[in-house]
């Protein structure tokens, strides 16, 4: 029984060290955050060299990158484009928008914290981010998929309960096209 | 400044609609006042006599001291260049209505949907008043003069704690 834990590790660990140089960003933009990214992507900082690439579709990416002010219109295909993501994936904040509102604190549209609704990997705060902190936030999470730690994914799947409250709280009630406890399920955390 | 070819536009105006303001704000403006009954009738004028082929705006102004909503139409002549605004005033009410300009442009079916979500303003006539930008809001129209949007935003979102404390360890990580 314990061979086989230690076994699962190695595995995982396998699985980490492969994982943290070949990640795909989601090519997707929700906000004025999303200036940066070029330059980040481009021959000046060049995040190709850490393993990072832009991928044009959530099923393939395992970075979504939540670029500036979530209107509650954003947030809603926000949700619908990270449940569609195949786990493990991680999501980070970009700006202070995502933080606490930024700016936009006194807005009616607008959401004040991105982790009410989604699993929050890494924050980078700032308004905005240069691309010297993209490529910093970068290599943290490199670094902590490395080290196993981050695992908010998992926490999705966990406390979807949470979550979903939260969702239905500004958004109402509406329809996603994944099973999530189906999946917590089947990947065995629930 | 001679101002030769905005002369002829408020020439034109005066001709038909002796009593109205018309004023020549600069160069290339234009601004009317009109009664609201006037307004069909002008618009109407404006797109076949006068060569103002182009509806380019309706905004839409909250005099809440004054108890009445401004809507002001723009019209472009992309012959003789000059933008006429011309406004007109109804009465702020909480289901305030008023005509519908849709049958004379097309473009105004969406500045009149703009204008009902965002000023909560009805257009008789236009059969088309669902949502339009605001897809997930039921609130109050929030551009309203009336609407408090940051009691708003404290009473329906989640705010955010500030504890300094939680930042420490990120000092001088920048600097290594």
């Amino acid at each position: 029984m314990e061979k086989q834990v230690t076994a699962r590790n190695v595995w995982e660990r396998i699985f980490t060290k492969l994982n943290k140089r070949s990640l795909w960003m989601l090519h997707y933009c929700t906000g004025c955050g999303a200036i940066e990214l070029p330059p980040t992507m481009t021959a000046r900082f060049d995040m190709e060299r850490f393993g990072i690439m832009p991928m044009v579709t959530p099923r393939q990416a395992d970075i979504l990158l939540i670029t500036g002010y979530l209107s509650l219109k954003t947030l809603k295909r926000v949700i619908l484009t990270y449940e569609q993501m195949q786990a493990p994936k991680w999501v980070v904040g970009f700006g202070s928008c995502t933080i606490n509102g930024g700016m936009y604190w006194n807005s009616y549209i607008t959401i004040k914290s991105l982790d009410q609704y989604l699993p929050v990997d890494l924050y980078i705060a700032g308004c905005m981010p240069r691309p010297e902190a993209i490529i910093e936030a970068f290599n943290t999470l490199i670094k902590r998929i490395d080290e196993g730690k981050a695992d908010a994914w998992k926490d999705y799947y966990r406390n979807y309960d949470f979550y979903k409250e939260n969702q239905r709280k500004v958004l109402g009630e509406f329809e996603t096209y994944v099973d999530i406890k189906a999946d917590a399920k089947r990947f065995g955390i629930v | 400044m001679e101002y030769v070819e905005e002369k002829k536009v408020v020439d034109d105006i005066k001709s038909v609609f002796k009593e109205v303001d018309c004023i020549i704000k600069r160069e290339r403006r234009v601004e009317v006042k009109l009664p609201k009954e006037k307004l069909l009738e002008f618009a109407l004028r404006m797109q076949t006599n006068w060569d103002f082929p182009h509806l380019s705006a309706i905004s839409c102004v909250d005099w809440i001291d004054d108890g009445e909503f401004e809507l002001v139409y723009h019209f472009w002549s992309y012959n003789r260049k000059v933008l006429v605004s011309a406004s007109i005033r109804i009465p702020r009410e909480e289901n305030a209505h008023f005509e519908t300009l849709s049958h004379l442009w097309q473009p105004a079916k969406f500045f009149e949907r703009d204008i009902h979500e965002m000023f909560g303003i009805t257009f008789d006539g236009n059969d088309d008043m669902s949502k339009f930008i605001l897809e997930e809001w039921d609130g109050p129209p929030p551009m309203r003069k009336d609407f408090v949007t940051r009691e708003y935003a404290l009473s329906f979102y989640h705010f955010r704690e500030y504890h300094p404390e939680w930042m420490k360890d990120l000092e001088g990580a920048g600097e290594k």
